[in-house]
């Protein structure tokens, strides 16, 4: 797939405007399924069909998830959230979408807020993105003006009003039911599940939480049918394009569309993508999916689809599609102990072994990167991350917390032993310099 | 990034919102269908109002929105962005996440605070400055990436953060 | 256990269902019941009610599922993870607490998952947390103690520094409750208890991650007339009473039945005391009633059962008061009486005592035949409560006014009561005060010297005040907690307390010196107890017919017209 789909019109002129929206065939989708006489259940259908599965990280089957909502809500009103809090390090490909083409996310909002019945829809952003939410509802305001929002949209009788809710800070409300609390005014601590929000989500409602990128694909789904969306990528249960992060030691880092299920390596090599790595540096190791993904290493990256199921195949994930490269200079432990910093300060605080493990692991993982670490410390990160996850806790953060302290001391191991028996990194900048190491 | 937030500060005097602020919470509060809701956009709308939020509008925040002011300070502590203290004209935000540290935010981070003599969540005696660390922006591809209040600066280095502190000083 | 709530009448471990170790259950022909579940909890069935969580339904299968922040009237958040156990039919570990009962789940409490991952919470738990057992009250009643060692692994392999919340930890939050944040473990049973019970929502989480911490808003302590049940529903030292700060190990303190003393709700206590000192009140599990809660005002009376003031009995001699012996002080008051017409005297009884002591002095007075018998109703201190199910009003000052107005103890007629005798109406020769502290008019100096008028002023105390200075003879009398009996609550509800400690001689119940007196007058007998007083109220005085020792077993609650009791929790 050489053409582009969902960044098509990133750096048109003017793309933000509807103007120009309108004139790239913007907003036709809406018409069709509101003038043409779609009901919601034929485009819940077409979702299905195309085999779209979440953007946002967990990769389920996003028809499907629509179809939990309840047909009788019991005269409880549906809400679509659109999940905007993008916060999983390494990525950025949301923030790329709602700057440079909000329109084409509000269509998607619209669209899957008629799939779903939902008469009042948000859009959670992430409070740092003070500019997505400005070009949000500046363009929110034009839907408005066109008749693409508020009451009888295109005569059709469904009316919608979309809210943008500016987050503050915690990556804990990327997670739906946490996102479901700070909407609803609380602290962002994720739900006990069961129910599923699309029984009982925000204000005790049935409620469906879609990423950006997701709901944009929806749009492109109307336009040109399942049955297109679903030949693209690697196989039927791997489909659409797909916007993949690549950061790193790469020589061009950015935002790139292909197929889901490019390859690793042309992500990180080809012309059209990361154009090699730095410096002509060696790759070491790379994180597929965000923060939360185990890291593969330069074997593991050979034959590498990136998409759900071939990453799963790896023992990894997709996730947020966050492929961060590291390159032969970089020390592991160090890397390792920089992304337990994330997730000791981003837990929640609510159940005992993310709240307490999370720092631990942190804590260890700071003595051995500055030279005060011990051997058992080695098995002593595999042994609390063990008893960290698979059901100890409320939601999957301390699962994500492990991915890289179990992932890096198991594939690494032997640098984990260099930095405690000689107290510096084996490589990177404390590798000559043990004095430069810093927590 | 705030290491600890246990409390909220006294601005010493009441807190009444401007007559602008007040009707930008009436809309706001039509946007939900409770009062508890609009929390997180009334705090935004105070720390607008007076670039942090003390102790006395927290309390007036809890009062219109009829939440005790214990859940007002539970969101206010849990979510970093809120400052629970005056900041300086500048709030310089250094991400030091993955793919910033990667391209060595840190060291960038500290020669920021060096120049200017603080420590982080620490701010200038002038008032202009204030440096804190935050977590991933997602600025990766740009790293390290920062941002200077509302707005992004990214890529950021050396050269560029020098300029921009000596700009910022003068102009600030 | 280790509950800070303890007397739960019927709990123990004690299985009530037909499961451990019984044989299955009927065969396909009877039908099952229809309001419970068949869930099993190891291979072993049992029929547990619908309503209940799953780990009250394994409470009554005689299995401990191990837990901090499940608490049966709050409501269930899962977030310490103590209670994790395998669900057959899902892969994964779940909390006990969350999981919904249903007919046929099967519950697996003993396998290696479980095993471990109780170990790995407790590891958690006990990473940061300080050593303090040495200096923590809690210390024998503390979750957290008893989890770890039931569950725990003893060693740790925690090697960093132990996280600590400078200005948080040993402070005041309240007036009556100390917190300290190095010890708590996060598990919001005092959040969601200010919130949920007390409605009043003082406390809230700050921060978040492992600096995650309990607290209230800067000026709004946590000062709810409940606060002491904050500390009750912590399992661990991280809120404690201050009134008992550092005053004695638990383990040493022994647990008597009561009730509360300061109205009329009647919320069921323990008297925790020991050698004759009381140290602490604490709530008695009673849904209908107090359920697990018990309100400020009535906790911290327990130091004023401490007083003793009055030590002995004491006669006026002309302008001199003497100490004399009971039988002697009984004596003369005997005298007095025999020595004036039956309608000068006055017996005054007090909403403080009990139905027994209440119904005796009644029946002195009809014995000697006076109809002047009375008691005050105090309304200005009301409090509420919440049972289980609702909120109960009380409308009066002291625990027992309906239970003094049962027992007689008002004017016959042609007689008169206080309120004549205050206003001059009535001028009685004798006045007879069974309990001195009957209310708020015995401290009134004004008021006094109009009782003051009579010829002879006899009062029975233990406490000193204007009445007692005025009298002319003074009796000894005991505290609560040193005696038995039983009060009637706003709810009509007649419930038993019981003796903590024997009072110290010469000083005895209010019944005792009652019965001395009233044997004195010729009615009567020495032997009589408490049980003979509720025998012969249960057969004399209306209402009280279905009053029985049985009913009254354990001091949970009774029968009184159409109540119905509840019997063991």
């Amino acid at each position: 797939m050489s053409e582009k789909v969902l960044l098509a019109r990133v750096g048109r002129r003017d793309s933000r405007s509807i103007e120009s929206y309108l004139e790239d065939g913007g907003y036709e989708a809406l018409r069709t399924v509101l003038t043409d006489g779609w009901t919601a259940e034929k485009l819940t259908d077409e979702v299905k069909k195309s085999g779209l599965r979440g953007r946002g990280g967990a990769g389920f089957p996003t028809g499907v998830k629509w179809t939990f909502v309840p047909k009788d809500t019991k005269g409880k009103p549906v809400y679509l959230l659109c999940n905007a809090d993008e916060s999983e390090p390494g990525t950025f490909k949301d923030r790329l979408l709602m700057e440079e083409d909000p329109h084409q996310v509000i269509e998607g909002v619209i669209l899957s807020s008629y799939a779903i019945k939902c008469r009042n829809a948000y859009i959670y952003i992430r409070g740092e993105f003070y500019l997505g939410a400005r070009i949000l509802n500046r363009a929110l305001e034009e839907a408005y003006a066109k008749g693409f929002l508020g009451q009888n949209i295109l005569g059709s009788g469904f009316s919608l009003d979309v809210t943008v809710h500016r987050g503050a800070g915690a990556y804990i409300c990327g997670e739906e039911t946490g996102l479901i609390e700070s909407l609803e005014g609380k602290r962002g601590q994720p739900r006990i599940k069961p129910p599923f929000p699309a029984l009982v989500g925000v204000f005790g409602c049935p409620t469906i939480v879609n990423n950006v990128e997701t709901l944009a694909c929806v749009v492109h789904i109307v336009n040109r049918g399942a049955e297109w969306f679903a030949k693209i990528g690697r196989n039927e249960k791997n489909s659409g394009p797909k916007l993949y992060c690549l950061s790193g030691q790469v020589n061009r880092p950015g935002v790139y569309e292909a197929a889901m299920g490019l390859q690793m390596k042309e992500l990180l090599f080809g012309t059209e993508y990361g154009q090699g790595m730095k410096g002509g540096r060696k790759v070491k190791a790379v994180i597929p999916g965000g923060a939360s993904a185990a890291m593969l290493t330069a074997e593991e990256i050979e034959d590498c689809p990136l998409d759900f199921d071939g990453l799963a195949a790896k023992k990894s994930m997709l996730g947020s599609a966050a492929i961060i490269v590291m390159n032969e200079d970089t020390c592991i432990v160090e890397a390792a102990q920089n992304l337990s910093k994330f997730f000791a300060h981003e837990s929640c605080g609510q159940c005992t072994p993310c709240r307490e493990g999370t720092p631990w692991l942190h804590k260890v993982l700071t003595r051995i990167e500055t030279g005060r670490g011990r051997l058992e410390d080695i098995d002593l990160l595999e042994k609390i991350s063990n008893q960290m996850a698979n059901g100890m806790t409320i939601c999957v953060f301390a699962d994500a917390a492990i991915a890289p302290v179990l992932s890096s001391v198991g594939k690494f191991r032997e640098e984990f032993r260099y930095h405690v028996e000689r107290k510096h990194c084996l490589v990177g900048r404390g590798a000559s310099r043990p004095e430069l190491v810093t927590a | 990034m705030s290491r600890v937030r246990y409390s909220l500060a006294e601005s010493g005097q009441p807190a009444e919102f401007p007559p602008e602020a007040r009707s930008r919470i009436e809309k706001i509060l039509t946007r939900y269908p409770t009062r508890q809701a609009a929390l997180l956009p009334v705090l935004w709308v105070a720390q607008e109002t007076w670039g942090w939020i003390s102790k006395e509008a927290a309390e007036e925040v809890a009062r219109i929105l009829e939440l005790s002011p214990a859940h007002v300070d539970g969101v206010l502590t849990f979510y970093t962005m809120y400052n629970l203290r005056p900041v300086g004209k500048n709030l310089l935000q250094f991400c030091t996440s993955i793919s910033c540290h990667l391209a060595g935010a840190e060291r960038l981070m500290e020669r920021c605070t060096k120049r200017l003599g603080v420590d982080l969540e620490q701010t200038t005696p002038d008032g202009k400055f204030t440096v804190v660390e935050v977590e991933c922006i997602a600025g990766c591809d740009r790293a390290p990436s920062m941002m200077i209040n509302d707005t992004y600066h990214e890529p950021m280095d050396e050269k560029k953060l020098d300029a921009l502190l000596d700009e910022l000083s003068e102009h600030s | 256990m280790s509950d800070k709530t303890p007397m739960q009448p019927g709990a123990g471990g004690a299985p009530s269902g037909p499961a451990a170790g019984a044989p299955p259950p009927s065969p396909p022909s009877a039908p099952p019941p229809k309001d419970t579940y068949t869930v099993l909890f190891d291979g072993k069935p049992i029929e547990v009610p619908r309503n209940v969580n799953l780990i009250e339904a394994a409470k009554l299968a005689g299995i401990e599922i191990p837990h901090f922040c499940f608490h049966p009237r709050l409501s269930v958040v899962g977030q310490c993870r103590m209670c994790l156990v395998e669900i057959e039919g899902i892969p994964k570990i779940q909390a006990a607490c969350t999981t919904p009962l249903k007919d046929g789940l099967s519950v697996k409490t003993t396998t290696e998952k479980v095993v471990q991952s109780r170990a790995a919470n407790m590891e958690f738990l006990l990473i940061n947390h300080p050593l303090d057992c040495p200096i923590c009250d809690q210390a024998g009643e503390c979750k957290l103690q008893d989890n770890s060692f039931g569950y725990g692994d003893q060693r740790s392999r925690y090697d960093e520094k132990k996280r600590q919340y400078a200005g948080f930890d040993r402070t005041p939050i309240g007036p009556h409750v100390i917190a300290d944040m190095t010890r708590c473990i996060q598990c919001t049973r005092c959040i969601r208890f200010c919130q949920e019970i007390a409605g009043t929502g003082e406390l809230t989480f700050l921060d978040r991650g492992g600096r995650t911490l309990v607290w209230t808003h800067d000026g709004k302590p946590l000062a709810n007339d409940w606060s002491g049940c904050a500390a009750d529903v912590c399992p661990v030292g991280a809120l404690t009473t201050r009134e008992f700060r550092f005053r004695s190990r638990v383990w040493y303190l022994e647990k008597a039945p009561s009730v509360c003393p300061g109205c009329n709700i009647g919320c069921n206590i323990s008297i925790e005391n020991r050698d004759s000192v009381v140290y602490r009140f604490l709530p008695r599990l009673n849904p209908a009633v107090n359920d697990y809660w018990l309100c400020d005002y009535g906790r911290f009376l327990s130091e004023s059962l401490n007083l003793r003031e009055i030590e002995k009995a004491s006669a006026r001699q002309g302008d001199a008061v003497q100490e004399v012996h009971v039988p002697a002080a009984i004596g003369r008051i005997a005298e007095a009486i025999r020595g004036s017409a039956p309608e000068a005297v006055f017996f005054l009884g007090s909403a403080n005592l009990s139905n027994e002591e209440n119904y005796l002095l009644r029946k002195i007075a009809d014995h000697v035949g006076s109809p002047n018998r009375d008691v005050v109703v105090d309304t200005s201190r009301t409090r509420r409560m919440k049972s289980k199910t609702a909120w109960v009003e009380g409308d009066h000052a002291s625990a027992n006014y309906a239970g003094a107005k049962d027992m007689g103890l008002s004017p016959s007629p042609g007689g008169y009561g206080l309120e004549n005798v205050l206003s001059g109406k009535a001028q009685p020769e004798v006045v007879f005060v069974a309990d001195a502290a009957f209310s708020k008019i015995a401290g009134d100096p004004e008021k006094v010297a109009v009782l003051r008028r009579a010829r002879f002023l006899a009062v029975a105390a233990r406490t000193a005040n204007a009445l007692t200075s005025a009298a002319d003879v003074v009796l000894p009398a005991a505290s609560l907690a040193e005696k038995e009996g039983t009060f009637t609550n706003v709810q009509g509800r007649v419930q038993k307390f019981e003796r903590a400690f024997l009072p110290k001689p010469p000083a005895r119940p209010h019944w005792e010196l009652l019965l001395l007196l009233a044997v004195a007058m010729g009615f009567g007998d020495r032997n009589w107890t408490p049980l003979d007083l509720r025998r012969r109220i249960q057969a004399e005085v209306e209402g009280y017919a279905d009053v029985t020792e049985e009913e009254l077993k354990g001091g949970i609650l009774m029968k009184k017209g159409t109540f119905v009791s509840v019997g063991a929790i």
